[in-house]
């Protein structure tokens, strides 16, 4: 999609957002070449939709270099007329219905495909000639997530869609974005915090926590780059000595580790050998213990000395 | 600025706002006037109404809703502010201009009519009755757009500031008006206020409503260009 001499699709460079005393995004730096499904994941209030609105230039950035198409995108209509982004608080016309939410999008978005709204409006069961403000929560997201894909933006961001959605419905979601993806390819960043449920969905992973962007890789890679051992305390640290440890947690006899370390063949049969099990590590869990890692996020805790299991569930 | 028509037509896109609403605030005031003429008993005196600036207000409201409501729609479809203000404010400016010639028309017709048959004066602007045509249409339609660009000035200072933005904006006007009185009162202006006020004409009158609009203008789209949905 992206041929060397095109300007790659996002382009940040030191990126601030202040509001009164807080950062909300603070110094991001990030080049996103596009053509892939980014995955930008985070806690609530880690600055995902900060993020977004600035490069959407719906919020405009504080200080820093915003580039999205290689320009500038404030007040420019060349390029936002490449990009969709709904909130996740997205406000509609007063007494618009979907169906008028529709046309209008078929009026702004060049690549509209009205047949696949249609398509969607069907399978999410959204009724298309009820106010908006009378939908439920699951109804008024799948509004905003129709219009996201039927929109086929060459960029489109994706504000936590799911919210309200049951199970069948984000399946369904998740099914459609893969498929339509496939057939028309373009940049897609959806920010989740269901980090599990979009794991598979995800090509490049974007973590960001206290509007600083922790982690930026391709989800191949992260992948294999974490490993939990388990096994005697002393042997379990005998093995992680020297390694980067992201976590440990003791349960009665057993002590647990994560690491973030390639473990190579070597390593694996030596932690065979001392009895030691390794497990891969969830996408989901990666974040979690890098979120907590991370200097400022987790309130400055070290992760060796939270060895409580209860401190490190994600909150309810 | 294809996309600034399309943010009119998206305005459109609910006829009832834009037109429907207008109309039929246009149609009731009329028919309730001449109801209450009707019951009124007859005499030879014209009878005067102010029933036709009821849509004007509306247009007040509309301004308000123009903004409060769209304007964040209209960053989902990936607009400009700039052009979501150009789309915006060119489709009331067409609607107002609709109206001032409609209202035009009917003031002829009240004066054929002998005031509908009941003596009424209720669109023909008397005072302005011997300036030009085009200074009668182009009054009526400086009062509706100075009526719709200060509903969206205060609603874009709403939304860039909220409540503290509305109440400072308030306090600001009422020390303002309240200062101006003291200084006119103090210094004795006020028979000179009086005298110039006395002066206006109809078209002196539309090019302060013209500049007030050019203000206004002004201030709501650098009010607006730093808002956020």
């Amino acid at each position: 999609m992206n041929t060397p001499t095109q300007p790659p699709v996002i382009e940040l460079n030191n990126v601030t957002k202040r509001y009164k005393d807080t950062k909300a995004v603070d110094g991001v730096t990030l080049r996103i070449d596009g053509g892939r499904i980014y995955g930008l994941l985070g806690r609530n209030g880690a600055g995902k939709t900060t993020l977004m609105s600035i490069l959407t230039a719906q919020d405009p950035e504080t200080s820093g270099d915003v580039k999205v198409f290689g320009q500038h995108p404030y007040e420019n209509d060349a390029v936002l007329s490449r990009m969709c982004f709904i909130r996740e608080s997205q406000k509609y016309p007063e007494d618009f219905s979907p169906a008028q939410a529709f046309k209008s999008a078929a009026l702004f978005f060049r690549n509209w495909d009205q047949d696949f709204a249609d398509r969607l409006a069907e399978e999410f069961a959204l009724p298309l000639k009820r106010r908006i403000k009378k939908l439920s929560r699951g109804q008024l997201s799948a509004v905003g997530v129709i219009i996201g894909l039927a929109a086929r933006a060459e960029l489109t961001f994706f504000d936590e869609p799911y919210l309200g959605l049951d199970a069948v419905a984000r399946q369904i979601f998740y099914d459609r974005l893969v498929e339509d993806y496939s057939l028309h390819p373009r940049t897609i960043i959806l920010s989740s915090h269901l980090i599990d449920e979009v794991a598979n969905l995800l090509e490049h992973v974007l973590l960001i926590d206290n509007g600083r962007i922790i982690l930026d890789d391709d989800a191949e890679n992260i992948r294999g780059s974490a490993a939990t051992v388990t096994g005697e305390d002393s042997k379990v640290t005998d093995f992680t000595a020297g390694l980067p440890i992201l976590h440990r947690e003791r349960l009665g006899s057993l002590t647990s580790v994560t690491i973030e370390a390639r473990l190579g063949t070597a390593d694996r049969a030596r932690a065979a050998e001392l009895g030691l099990e390794i497990a891969p590590v969830s996408l989901q869990q990666l974040v979690v213990r890098k979120t907590m890692a991370a200097p400022a996020g987790g309130a400055g805790v070290d992760p060796r000395t939270a060895t409580d299991p209860s401190e490190l569930e994600v909150a309810p | 600025m294809n996309r600034a028509v399309s943010v009119a037509r998206m305005q459109l896109i609910n006829k009832w706002t834009f037109l429907g609403i207008p109309a039929l605030i246009i149609a009731a005031s009329f028919a309730l006037t001449y109801a209450i003429w009707l019951m009124v008993p007859n005499n030879v005196e014209t009878r005067y109404s102010g029933a036709s600036q009821a849509v004007v207000w509306y247009f007040l409201a509309l301004g308000i809703q123009s903004l409060t409501y769209t304007f964040p729609f209209s960053q989902a479809m990936s607009v400009s502010r700039r052009t979501f203000y150009i789309g915006t404010t060119g489709l009331f400016a067409v609607v107002a201009l609709a109206v001032s010639l409609l209202y035009f028309v009917l003031g002829r017709i009240e004066v054929a009519t002998n005031g509908w048959g009941l003596n009424g004066q209720l669109y023909f602007l008397g005072w302005a009755a011997d300036s030009p045509a085009a200074v009668q249409i182009m009054f009526n339609f400086l009062v509706m757009l100075a009526l719709y660009m200060t509903g969206f000035w205060f609603a874009t200072v709403y939304k860039r500031w909220r409540a503290t933005g509305m109440l400072v904006v308030w306090i600001l006007i009422a020390v303002a008006l309240v200062g101006l009185m003291a200084l006119a009162g103090w210094q004795g202006w006020w028979p000179q206020i009086g005298a110039w006020f006395a002066a206006q004409t109809p078209l002196s009158v539309s090019g302060w409503t013209a500049l007030f609009c050019a203000v206004l203008g002004v201030g709501s789209y650098l009010t607006l260009r730093r808002a956020t949905p």
